[in-house]
């Protein structure tokens, strides 16, 4: 019966003509990657996709070497979307969420590093060095 | 001063350097190793046999946790010390890992069961919060707190270098 079946329908469009059938064919396309891009991800609100969406690029997949959650469609980093979706629908900020990645896949998960004691060096160090260079600096024309 | 400021120029591209070599140098030889102490996550899931597991269930004084999955190759390949490490009598957990039911039960019937129980974890939701990036990866828990986390092959040398000195200290199994 398939083939037949096919046969007719071809026979159906070309009864209807080449240029309906491409603007068919676009229709279907463009509804068609419309409908399966909207199941994905669900949020309650459109702030929240804007959060989820920098949320993503400031945390790195746990699975690459240098890539964000964003890049990455690794089976781990579709599950780590999936979780960050639901804590934002359940209104947690985004220290909490960024706390639950870097508890669970380290510190360097994140792209800004944390301000605390560990990172004091890296934070400070880049004034220090511009404070002694000026100092030298200064000193130096003094003299 | 003109003396310091020569000085400074000269010493601080040798400053540099030895900071470099330090970091480039530094012997890391198990970067899957880690010893972030954590509470083991709140789940509800079932066992390769049905049964309803929770997360007091593992209350014991001291077990193994092994992440595994009948398609993951190194698991096949880390099977054996497996084996061997519950022969010693040491209690080790399965958490099977993104599988199907089925193909989870005939590996352990084709390979052998070194595993007390076996969750099964379908979603890999247990897995994402204990922070499982893959297969084969192994947690220490002591009293319902995970001590120690090994990503990768766990043989004799890990064994030995990772997970040994953290047993020896606590004094378990």
């Amino acid at each position: 019966m398939r083939p037949y079946g096919m046969m007719y329908f071809c026979q159906l469009l070309m009864k209807i003509g080449y240029f309906k059938v491409r603007f068919l064919c676009i229709v279907i396309l463009l509804a068609s990657v419309n409908l399966i891009s909207e199941s994905i991800y669900n949020f309650q609100n459109a702030e929240d996709e804007i959060r989820f969406n920098n949320l993503i690029k400031e945390i790195r997949c746990p699975k690459c070497t240098s890539g964000s959650l964003a890049s990455s469609n690794a089976p781990i980093s579709q599950d780590l979307k999936l979780k960050i979706v639901e804590m934002i629908n359940k209104n947690k900020s985004d220290e909490e969420i960024k706390d639950y990645v870097s508890e669970r896949f380290g510190a360097d998960s994140l792209y800004e590093p944390a301000f605390t004691e560990d990172t004091y060096f890296l934070w400070f160090a880049p004034f220090v060095l511009l404070l002694i260079t000026l100092l030298v600096f200064f000193f130096r024309k003094a003299e | 001063m003109k003396l310091l400021f020569k000085f400074f120029i000269l010493i601080t591209p040798i400053l540099f350097l030895f900071m470099f070599y330090l970091l480039l140098t530094e012997d890391n030889s198990y970067p899957g190793a880690d010893y972030d102490t954590q509470n083991f996550p709140i789940f509800e899931l079932e066992t390769l046999s049905g049964k309803k597991i929770v997360n007091t269930n593992i209350n014991d004084k001291a077990l193994l946790l092994n992440v595994w999955a009948s398609w993951c190759i190194t698991c096949r390949v880390e099977h054996s010390y497996l084996m061997y490490l519950n022969k010693q009598g040491i209690p080790i957990l399965g958490l099977n890992y993104k599988d199907e039911k089925e193909d989870a039960i005939n590996w352990l019937k084709k390979y052998g069961n070194p595993y007390k129980d076996n969750i099964h974890d379908y979603k890999g939701s247990l897995a994402l919060d204990l922070g499982v990036t893959g297969a084969p990866e192994t947690f220490l828990i002591i009293n319902g707190q995970v001590v120690a986390h090994y990503q990768g092959e766990v043989n004799e040398t890990i064994w030995n270098d990772v997970f040994l000195p953290i047993i020896d200290e606590n004094r378990i199994f």
